[in-house]
């Protein structure tokens, strides 16, 4: 991937990627050395590495911070999600921009190492029926109406370690005294491809200096 | 592999670290409690790593006569001790005792040259005096010592017994002295002071100590057969040898009168007793002393005080009354109340009364004596009511330790500059921060308890006839594993670069000793008074925004480890073998410089301050500049940590899958947490490691010949 840039500067991001330890200043440092390595390795060095970590790659103005940093670089290797990596392009549109992590899932800590998925932002949410429990994210299938067949003490028949997604719900439901949550009827889930790129938009349309009234 | 230029901003990185970390440490309480205010956490830490020159360097700087410290220092460091908190104060006496044994008067640059021509004169020669002359000829100023008896010391000479400091001792670091250019004037009694300033002498100290024993004021104190506490230990000490009889009684309960019991046991009398008004725990004895002198067999009374001492039959018949506690007075020890009608008769040959002594000014210094019969001096400047004239010591405070007195000394010499100089005279600060506060009890329940190693003592039949040493000194594995015990306090994790954390709670859930925690405002905070500095989170913490406080300029691991590969590639032995390896055990204290020797490699050290404190980036940077083979050494059973070996295998592993993925064998990197005791030869274990490499390293050659 870095194979035709000479100089490329390897871009760390000091939010998201850091809590998740993919590219923080530590990750950064640590893929700097593992590339120079491996370039001292093959006997030809033709790469030189520089190293840099902003606040949030996900924000032009924080990519400001990177003026003065790529004008004599000849790629920049982002560890940025896939937003940061756009971002950056986007910001410099000269620059060629590679991806150096290969994002996943959104997920939680569950333990210092370990990452667990949990939200596959579908904008179709069901957490409310579901008792806080993602079936889209945490069931294999994904199914709404499980458990499946296939689960077994509470496990899942994919990954004997993995909780079946809809035990739990089950179970959650129980203690809460709302399982009449499961016998109630839902319309079907909108299962047709999502509409893409979606877009937010939290401020209201106003016309200045008019009388909206 | 040969490294090629790298364009790089991690020089620049560690600068900056570096600068921001210089001496922000916060001073642990030792240091605070200690009069001197010694650096004793770092010398301990030196003793830790088997740098004992380092360590002495370290106490010298601290310390004018720390032979003497050594010997009879009453530690209130030790008192201070956070260790106390989790089991037993550490040894820092008998650490420091350890340091100058070993390096004995080595590290000792005695010269001083002449700055001014303002002469000082020291009137009397016990430690603060001694301090003083050592400071001020530091200074650069004429310094002339007056000492009525004929050799210096003061109570360091005529006060302590020898079994606790022997008089080679003394005779060391006095003679240091006279190196440095002080005058001595032995056997010369100060009577006046004008005569002094007539003489020239800019400035006096006035350090003649508290000799006058206090009397208690009964009825037949005058009887012969009874004398004071000093003036006994005086004489002894001075060569004489008083006649006391069979039976032998000391009034009082401080260090004097412990003192003066075991030294009359060791005159040859075999029925000491010592009389205290209050119990056991109010005694002002040390605990060590009180202990080795019910060893030796001294019959400790207490709650008893003497009312009435008659003759009889050339013995005396001392009627006491037996006391019991009542309210505490404003110093909070209890107050001794008489029982009525407890009065009993004990016949003894001789009454040695140690209740306490006050300092005997000449008239002729006409300077202003206070409460105690103490010289008044400003507590500042250390001036009397006569320009020019200083006073300190036990003159000034009553009878005081060793220890304080130097630190008096110390000050008094700076106070005198700053006189000599017409300088507005200023307290010295210390602007570092205080560590402060109790250990929590879930830190407490982590930290590893190590048994403390308390300094041998000769067994009491033998010591108690003669005045040798009753303390013996550490041997070399002893003062380390002791040094080890210390709990570096102030030395802690910091999150320096507080705009870099995430709040990725990392440290919070990798710290071993539940430290961090997150406030009320969801900032993470680490303790710095609850922090073990084990340096995991610094490690782990993904912003690097954790650095470890740091005391002095010590290098970082990756600073060494560039030096060490710089020297490296001087040699011409391949294979080219990295280990970093831990100060603290076996593997850091030179034992193993002895065992790659024969090694068919060229192995270098990164000496490392406990290998969870190694990076995954480390390990991959020697490689990157040149090793064949890494190895990570941890002093295993030895480590006063538990979980050390937990984080170096986690690193090792990431390593490895790097390695793999660049296709150099994961074989080349190893972590050796197994030690001597267990696994048998640590050589045997590297020979093995060196033999791998190097197979490898061979294999590697001919594939790139096959290639070419």
């Amino acid at each position: 991937m870095i194979e035709p840039y000479g100089k490329v500067l390897i871009l760390g991001c000091g939010t998201c990627m850091t809590v998740c330890d993919a590219g923080g200043e530590r990750e950064i440092s640590f893929l700097h050395s593992a590339l120079d390595l491996a370039q001292a390795r093959s006997g030809n060095g033709v790469h030189s590495f520089s190293e840099y970590t902003i606040k949030r790659q996900c924000d032009l103005e924080f990519l400001e911070m990177l003026l003065g940093r790529i004008e004599d670089v000849d790629a920049v290797l982002s560890l940025g999600c896939g937003i940061g990596v756009q971002a950056v392009a986007e910001r410099f549109p000269d620059l060629p921009v590679l991806p150096g992590v290969n994002t996943s899932f959104m997920g939680m800590t569950k333990e210092w190492g370990v990452w667990d998925e949990r939200c596959a932002a579908c904008g179709d949410c069901r957490l409310a029926e579901t008792a806080g429990i993602c079936p889209i994210t945490r069931c294999t299938k994904g199914i709404l109406n499980g458990p499946c067949a296939g689960a077994k003490n509470g496990k899942c028949e994919a990954n004997k370690d993995m909780d079946c997604a809809w035990i739990l719900i089950y179970q959650r439901l129980e203690r809460l005294q709302q399982l009449e949550n499961m016998r109630r009827y839902y319309p079907p889930r909108n299962f047709r491809t999502i509409p893409r790129p979606r877009r937010i938009v939290s401020k209201a349309t106003v016309e200045v200096g008019v009388n909206n009234e | 592999m040969n490294s090629s230029v790298i364009g790089s901003t991690r020089e620049c990185q560690t600068t900056a670290i570096k600068k921001s970390t210089l001496d922000h440490s916060l001073v642990p309480p030792c240091q605070d409690a200690c009069p001197l205010h010694m650096d004793i956490r770092e010398y301990v830490d030196l003793v830790a790593q088997g740098r004992i020159m380092e360590a002495l360097q370290v106490i010298r700087n601290g310390n004018p006569f720390p032979s003497i410290c050594a010997y009879v220092c009453t530690h209130p460091c030790e008192e201070a001790c956070r260790r106390t908190q989790v089991d037993k104060p550490v040894a820092i006496r008998a650490l420091k005792r350890f340091a100058v044994e070993f390096g004995g008067d080595k590290m000792v640059r005695a010269e001083a040259e002449s700055k001014h021509t303002e002469k000082v004169a020291i009137v009397g020669s016990g430690p603060a005096g001694l301090a003083c002359a050592y400071y001020l000829r530091k200074l650069g100023y004429p310094v002339t010592v007056f000492e009525a008896h004929s050799e210096l010391g003061g109570m360091l000479r005529v006060g302590i017994p020898q079994y606790r400091l022997p008089r080679t001792v003394v005779d060391t670091e006095v003679q240091r002295l006279t190196k440095m250019g002080v005058e001595i004037r032995t056997n010369t009694r100060v009577v006046s002071l004008d005569l002094l300033l007539n003489m020239g002498y800019k400035a006096v100290f006035v350090t003649i100590g508290a000799h006058q024993g206090l009397r208690m004021g009964i009825e037949g104190e005058e009887s012969p057969g009874v004398i004071d506490g000093a003036t006994f230990l005086r004489e002894v000490n001075l060569g004489l040898k008083p006649s006391l009889g069979k039976r032998v009684a000391v009034v009082g309960g401080g260090n004097v009168a412990v003192d003066a019991a075991r030294t009359v046991l060791r005159l040859g009398v075999n029925e000491v007793k010592i009389l205290y008004r209050r119990s056991r725990t109010e005694m002002p004895a040390s605990d060590e002393e009180v202990k080795q002198a019910m060893e030796e067999g001294i019959d400790l009374q207490f709650l008893v005080v003497p009312t009435r001492i008659g003759r009889e039959n050339g013995g005396l018949n001392v009627t006491s009354v037996r006391m019991e506690l009542g309210e505490p007075d404003d110093k909070g020890r209890r107050r001794p109340v008489p029982i009525e009608g407890s009065e009993f008769n004990e016949k003894f040959d001789t009454l040695i009364v140690a209740i306490g002594q006050a300092p005997q000014t000449p008239g002729g210094f006409g300077v202003r004596v206070g409460k105690g019969s103490t010289i008044q001096v400003d507590p500042v400047t250390f001036i009397t009511n006569r320009p020019g004239v200083f006073a300190g010591g036990d003159a000034v405070t009553g009878p005081a330790t060793v220890t304080e007195a130097l630190a008096t000394g110390r000050l008094a010499a700076y106070r005198i500059d700053d006189y000599m100089q017409h300088r507005y005279p200023l307290a010295d600060k210390d602007s570092r921060e205080k560590l402060s506060g109790e250990l929590l009890p879930e830190t407490i329940e982590m930290i590893r308890r190590i048994d403390r190693l308390d300094l041998p003592t000769s067994p009491p039949q033998a010591r108690a006839n003669d005045f040798e040493q009753v303390e013996l000194g550490y041997g070399w594995e002893a003062a380390i594993n002791e040094a080890r015990r210390c709990l570096r306090c102030g030395m802690g994790a910091d999150i320096l670069f507080q705009y870099k954390c995430a709040t990725c709670l990392s440290c919070l859930r990798v710290c071993p000793y539940h430290v961090p925690y997150l406030d009320a405002s969801g900032t993470i905070r680490i303790p710095p008074d609850q922090c073990q500095a084990c340096g995991v989170c610094v490690v782990e913490c993904p912003a690097k925004a954790i650095v470890l406080r740091k005391p002095y300029d010590r290098r970082h691991i990756s600073e060494e480890l560039e030096h060490v590969l710089k020297a490296a590639a001087q040699s011409n032995v391949r294979p080219l073998i990295v280990g970093f390896c831990c100060q603290y055990g076996l593997f850091g204290t030179g034992t193993l410089a002895g065992l790659w020797r024969g090694a068919g490699a060229s192995i270098w050290i990164v000496p490392v301050l406990c290998t969870a404190r190694v990076e995954a980036d480390h390990m991959l940077r020697a490689f990157e500049m040149g090793a064949e083979g890494v190895f990570i050494a941890g002093c295993g059973e030895q480590c006063a940590r538990e979980n050390t070996d937990f984080w170096v295998r986690q690193r090792v592993e990431k390593v490895r899958g790097v390695l793999t993925q660049i296709g150099i064998q994961p074989e080349r990197i190893q972590a050796f947490v197994s030690t001597v005791t267990n696994d048998g030869d640590p050589a045997e274990e590297l020979d093995r490691f060196a033999e791998q490499v190097g197979n490898l390293y061979l294999a590697s050659i001919i594939m790139q010949e096959v290639r070419s």
